[in-house]
């Protein structure tokens, strides 16, 4: 891809010209089957996927429906996929793209109307894992003598800091096809935000864990495609988090065989 | 909360790899065991031929310059080092190995594991390779 | 159908979700090993065993009848056999799996049981066969 050769170049907004998206319309009422609808609308280097969105939204066709909120990459909400690749829309520019723009909703996940999926499987899944610190102790009232609570030293925050850098776009889930197989597979943000906490020298919760991630359809399911850290915005390596997973999963495993 | 509220989608169908290079470069990854299998299987008609006397082996010697048998294990060779060279990449990510506190650069396990593959090689060499 | 019974229906169906894989791990283990081996030992012995070996581009004296009983039916053969037979077809067993997953192909426990059983009886085999020659 020439994505950073053209990213390295000065971005110009004099550059205006026409670009052609196709946009898979899907409209629950009518008529019933989804279709590709096409627009052609102006753009510069600027341009992202969501502008031009933003665009048909508002200067031509008020009826097509898709998420968006902060256009910078942190909320996660305009998830899409771009010729068949989940992409954010926000951090997608046009300048990059020669030809055809085909526009579908993210893979994987029941669609809603146009672009606009359900991702409840995505939250269930999520919730599973127990993405937060669980703590043995009660919370304790702050004495100012012993600031103990809390503390984590820069190493420690280190092991886990690449994995908590995840948004919950659901990029992974879309690029997954172990997912797209078996949907109840808890998939690489669960999963990955999972290790995430068991990594937290803060937390006590891996044992509660553990037992959603050692089964069939938890780490078990995944064969290391790999796509997930592929298309990974936020660059978190979902596959690698995952695989680590099975290496502690594989430990617990020992240790209750052990423990009998 | 029922667990199972949400709605679910059918599974992919069967051809889903076939739509992007990516996952065809996954499959074919995968496929690397079937030429493998076919090697394993002739190395164990080689030991059965080893234990049933040397007439036996020379025949399986004879066997294994046949063109079709010979072509398959070149491609079980290529096979292998393709699986290599995706399965040491692999390593780093699954196993991060720290000495000292300090992670050891990818770049630096994936070189370990082909000193290896040339290591074996090595051994084979002097194993086999000398008159 | 009564509450209690839906209640423990719901139960059940919790404890299947929840049911652990306690045998993945050692598939998954298997499977890695295997796979360091394919990747770092075979291309050495696919390439003297299969290829220079039948071509004839091998000292004669090499891998003659008597050198190769000698080296295979000892304890580094023995060694060799589970690295370079019985650990790769275990990984080979695995991705077969996944890879009939993959394709939709059969069920999954059906397949678990042909391809891991089918790696067991071919390493016994395998194992067998040497301990055999060093018997014999």
């Amino acid at each position: 891809m020439n994505t950073e050769q053209i990213s390295t170049k000065r971005v110009s907004t004099h550059n205006i010209r026409t670009k052609h998206i196709s946009v898979k319309r899907y409209l629950p009422d009518n008529p019933a089957e989804p279709y590709w609808q096409p627009y052609e609308l102006p753009v510069d280097d600027s341009t992202s996927l969501l502008d031009a969105l933003n665009h048909i939204k508002e200067q031509l066709d008020s009826t097509l429906s898709y998420r968006w909120s902060c256009r910078m990459a942190i909320c996660g909400s305009c998830g899409v996929m771009v010729n068949g690749i989940p992409k954010l829309g926000c951090k997608t520019f046009l300048r990059d793209y020669e030809g055809e723009i085909r526009i579908e909703p993210l893979a994987h996940f029941p669609v809603q109307r146009d672009l606009v999926v359900d991702m409840e499987i995505f939250l269930e899944h999520l919730a599973a894992v127990k993405p937060y610190l669980i703590d043995d102790n009660p919370v304790k009232a702050f004495d100012p003598n012993a600031p103990e609570t809390y503390q984590q030293s820069p190493a420690q925050l280190e092991r886990y800091k690449q994995f908590a850098n995840c948004i919950n776009c659901g990029l992974c889930y879309s690029a997954c096809p172990q997912f797209g197989l078996n949907q109840e597979f808890l998939g690489p943000a669960a999963l990955t935000l999972a290790h995430r906490y068991n990594l937290d020298s803060r937390d006590h919760g891996k044992k509660q864990r553990m037992a959603e991630l050692n089964r069939h359809e938890g780490v078990w399911s995944c064969t290391f495609v790999g796509f997930c850290s592929q298309v990974c915005p936020k660059n978190v390596d979902p596959a690698a988090a995952v695989n680590q997973g099975k290496v502690e999963a594989a430990k617990h495993t020992l240790i209750a065989l052990f423990k009998g | 909360m029922d667990k199972s509220s949400s709605q679910r989608l059918p599974p992919l169908k069967r051809n889903w790899w076939l739509k992007h290079r990516f996952f065809k470069l996954y499959m074919l990854r995968e496929a690397t065991v079937l030429p493998l299998v076919f090697f394993t299987l002739c190395l164990l008609a080689g030991m059965v031929a080893l234990l049933q006397g040397a007439q036996s082996w020379q025949g399986w010697v004879a066997f294994m310059s046949s063109p079709i048998v010979l072509a398959l294990n070149i491609v079980a060779l290529a096979a292998s080092l393709f699986h290599a060279a995706t399965f040491f990449v692999l390593f780093p990510r699954v196993m991060p190995l720290r000495i000292a506190g300090r992670s050891l650069p990818d770049q630096a396990i994936v070189a370990g594991q082909w000193a290896g593959v040339v290591a074996v090689a090595l051994l084979f060499f002097w194993l086999f390779g000398r008159a | 159908m009564s509450k209690p019974s839906m209640d423990r229906l719901s139960m059940n169906k919790q404890a299947a979700q929840h049911k652990q894989a306690f045998d993945e791990p050692l598939w998954w283990g298997l499977f890695s090993a295997g796979g360091v081996c394919f990747a770092v030992i075979l291309p050495a012995v696919i390439l003297f065993i299969a290829i220079l070996l039948p071509l004839g581009l091998l000292p004669a004296e090499a891998l003659s009848y008597e050198r190769a009983s000698a080296l295979l039916f000892s304890v580094p053969g023995f060694l060799f056999v589970g690295a370079v037979v019985c650990l790769p077809l275990f990984h080979a067993a695995h991705r077969l799996r996944h890879g009939l997953f993959d394709i939709s192909v059969g069920n999954d426990a059906l397949n678990k049981k042909l391809m891991y059983g089918g790696a067991a009886l071919l390493s016994v085999l395998a194992l067998g066969l040497v301990i055999a020659g060093m018997l014999g």
